[in-house]
């Protein structure tokens, strides 16, 4: 089949949704498709620009190219679906969450003036429109599909991708904690280091970097932690295929989360997820005791599972075995299997 | 954003004021809502949007359609037919002229013709007589820049009537169940009807339909709530079916504790209206909130209930005869009226819930007071980059443009 992966590209920003396009396109390749990655730059400010960018996507023709029918197209995240196609497959990454559940929030972007209003409406209206008009509608999570069903009336299948391939293996553990998450503040990373600061019994990696770097370095300092947690920066997949492979836990609690990476990896290299009980798309697979730790987003609480499951080894290996036997189940076969059925 | 809100409110009588009871505190949640003062003619200073609560009865909202002439917003119309209320603020302020003017305006020299008759008492008033025919709705129309309405059935009306202005379907709100200790009301079954007592509650047929039940079920009960209207001769009908000594039970107006009361009594709900003015029955929403099977009449919003929660009855020759068939139907199967009062709660507690109305008539002033502006600049973006590279107003690609801003409900 010919087939276009849409999404749209703020410039210079790369995370979950490029990894996972990318991915697709190659993955859809593998398997004898001709696909191709279609990308629309997005900015979705100031005013009425996050309608006008949407419409460029209506503008696009993508029956076909260059004299050829392109048999089908996967929409992936607001607002590449608001594209036309006959086959439009949309697998939904997230929405335009300020629009959402981030509205009213310091995440939000509309203000409490009419226009602001009447635009927060536009959006959802949009939403509405061009999601009604796929042929099929997944969500990468439960979340994602919750928020989209809540929001819209839409009802759509949960069909988790796969994390990036990396060199997963299992070792055993060295007693620290990692967090593999980008550097921002959605991430919470600062519960880690407010409970490393509360429970000695537990070292922290961090990996990966973002705008929130120089504000967690300072914290980690501020609460007396050189020296118990290692900022290593952007590494190589081979390092962070091995510092998965011989942590305790993973930690990984944002807020929210559409979808959440971090716990598959973390259990394809045999290892348990503390996370928390609002943390999102990461709950579909991270369950309390049986696949990691799910806790209250306190401090307090985090130390305690952290320092809990450096005690209790045997257990948090069963939990991540439990969690890898979750996680090979999500493979490319089945979610393009799926995707194209 | 800041919204004035003109609406009879409690402790008024009507069933508007509350409905706005119920609604406000959940809508406040989404807007800053500023209540208007009874008599109050003008929207405060500085709102965003002024919303007006639009219903046929002029004593509550004679004063709310004076404050709409001088300052048009949304309409919240609770009511198709408002020849009532056009009389009222017309009529009963001694202003024939106003009357003739109103219908002129909408019906032509027919219309003046027959607001000559009626002043001149040669016609029975047409707002008991015929109003669906002649609803006087135009003139509320041409002063709204919005509407939300209650039902499918009324948006169709008014956009039969011509109107092109945004218009929102947003369901009437459920009341939270109040768990009521049912009154001591006794009957195999208890049927109840709620609300006034006359012909267009089709008490004639339902009297009938019933009388022909207690045939088959002398256990029967009918308990009828609500004020007897003048000249419906209610005793008079009950001696001719023969049901004056047993089977009615008969109260007045009762409070809202008492209502509920009687209301989880009964086993079986009836609602029936014809004709219909396009409103909706608060009494049929509390019945669905409690769990009752409803027989209703199949007409404007109450055609719209599901079929698993209503028994449809239409209104014509047979309606007696279908209308004894129903409530046979619901006097004999138990399990029919379990399933039915249980796909009534159901339906309360989705589509009537009041958080997610009080949502979507949010979205309704929000679009309407913010969405001109919105649209405005939609457009101005696209129409500045289309004649940046050369597409000229008028040619085939902008009106490809315009078709897929249209897809889109993008630019009004």
């Amino acid at each position: 089949m010919r087939i276009a992966v849409l999404r749209p590209q703020v410039p210079f920003a790369r995370g979950g949704a490029e990894i996972v396009t990318d991915e697709l396109v190659a993955e859809l390749q593998s398997r004898g498709h001709e696909a191709d990655l279609v990308s629309v730059p997005f900015k979705w400010y100031p005013g009425a620009r996050v309608l006008t960018q949407a419409f460029l996507w209506r503008m696009l023709d993508l029956e076909e190219a260059d004299g050829r029918t392109i048999d089908l197209v996967v929409a992936t995240k607001f607002p590449s679906y608001v594209v036309r196609h006959r086959e439009k497959r949309v697998w939904l990454i997230h929405q335009f969450r300020q629009a959402y559940e981030l509205d009213g929030t310091e995440l939000g972007q509309f203000g409490s003036s009419a226009e602001d209003r009447a635009l927060r409406r536009q959006v959802q209206t949009l939403d509405r429109v061009a999601l009604g008009e796929a042929t099929r509608l997944f969500a990468t999570s439960a979340n994602v599909a919750g928020r989209l069903a809540r929001s819209t009336g839409l009802e759509a299948e949960v069909l988790p991708h796969p994390p990036q391939a990396l060199p997963y293996r299992t070792a055993p553990a060295e007693g620290f904690v990692l967090s593999a998450s980008r550097l921002d503040l959605a991430k919470r990373i600062d519960l880690l280091l407010d409970a490393a600061a509360l429970e000695s019994g537990f070292d922290v990696v961090i990996v990966s970097d973002g705008p929130d770097r120089v504000r967690l370095e300072e914290v980690a300092r501020a609460r007396g932690l050189d020296g118990r947690v290692r900022f290593e920066g952007r590494v190589s997949p081979e390092r962070l295929a091995e510092l998965y492979a011989t942590c305790t836990a993973v930690f990984y609690a944002p807020v929210d989360e559409d979808f959440g990476m971090g716990p598959y990896e973390a259990f394809l290299s045999g290892k348990p997820v503390i996370t928390t009980t609002d943390a999102g798309g990461p709950l579909d697979i991270v369950h309390d005791r049986k696949t990691g730790l799910v806790v209250a987003p306190e401090p307090a609480e985090i130390g305690k599972a952290a320092s809990w499951l450096r005690e209790h080894a045997a257990e948090g290996e069963a939990f991540g075995r439990a969690g890898k036997a979750l996680a090979d189940e999500v493979t490319w076969d089945r979610a393009i299997a799926r995707l194209l059925s | 954003m800041r919204v004035a809100y003109f609406s009879p409110m409690p402790p008024e009588s009507s069933g508007i004021a509350d409905y706005s009871a119920l609604l406000l505190p959940a809508l406040r949640r989404h807007v800053d809502v500023t209540v208007v003062k009874r008599g109050a003619k003008r929207p405060p200073r500085g709102v965003d949007l002024a919303v007006y609560h639009i219903g046929n009865d002029p004593n509550a909202h004679g004063w709310i359609l004076d404050a709409l002439r001088r300052s048009p917003g949304l309409v919240v119309l609770h009511d198709f037919v408002l020849h009532h209320l056009v009389a009222g603020v017309t009529i009963a302020r001694r202003d024939g002229h106003g009357y003739l003017d109103a219908m002129e305006r909408e019906y032509g020299v027919v219309g003046r013709l027959l607001a000559h008759g009626v002043l001149d008492k040669r016609l029975p008033p047409l707002w008991e007589s015929r109003p669906q025919d002649f609803p006087l709705t135009g003139e509320v129309l041409s002063l709204a820049t919005g509407l939300v309405v209650h039902s499918h059935y009324v948006e169709e009306q008014v956009r039969a009537a011509g109107y092109s202005g945004p218009v929102t379907v947003v369901p009437h709100p459920a009341w939270p169940d109040p768990r009521p200790e049912p009154a001591a009301v006794a009957g195999e079954p208890l049927i109840g009807a709620f609300g006034n007592v006359n012909q267009s509650k089709r008490v004639p047929q339902l009297l009938e339909a019933f009388a022909r039940l207690r045939r088959t079920h002398p256990g029967a009960r009918l308990l009828l709530v609500g004020a007897t209207s003048p000249g419906f001769d209610l005793e008079r009908r009950l001696q001719r079916l023969g049901l004056d000594d047993e089977g009615i039970l008969r109260e007045g107006y009762v409070d809202e504790g008492r209502l509920w009361g009687l209301m989880a009594a009964c086993d079986v709900h009836v609602s029936l209206r014809s004709p219909t003015m396009g409103e909706t029955s608060g009494t049929a929403i509390r019945a669905l909130v409690l769990g009752k099977p409803l027989v209703v009449s199949d007409v404007g919003w109450f055609s719209e209930l599901p079929g698993d929660v209503a028994l449809k009855v239409p209104v014509g020759e047979a309606e007696s005869a279908d209308l004894a068939a129903a409530l046979g139907l619901l006097a004999e199967r138990p399990d029919v009226r379990l399933a039915m009062g249980g796909a009534a709660q159901e339906l309360a507690r989705t589509t009537h819930d009041l958080d997610r109305v009080a949502e979507l008539q949010a979205a309704a002033f929000e679009r309407v007071a913010g969405g001109g502006a919105v649209d405005s600049a939609v457009l101005r973006e696209v129409s500045d980059a289309a004649a940046s590279v050369g597409v000229a107003p008028g040619s085939q690609e902008a009106s490809e443009i315009a078709r897929r801003l249209r897809d889109l409900q993008l630019g009004g």
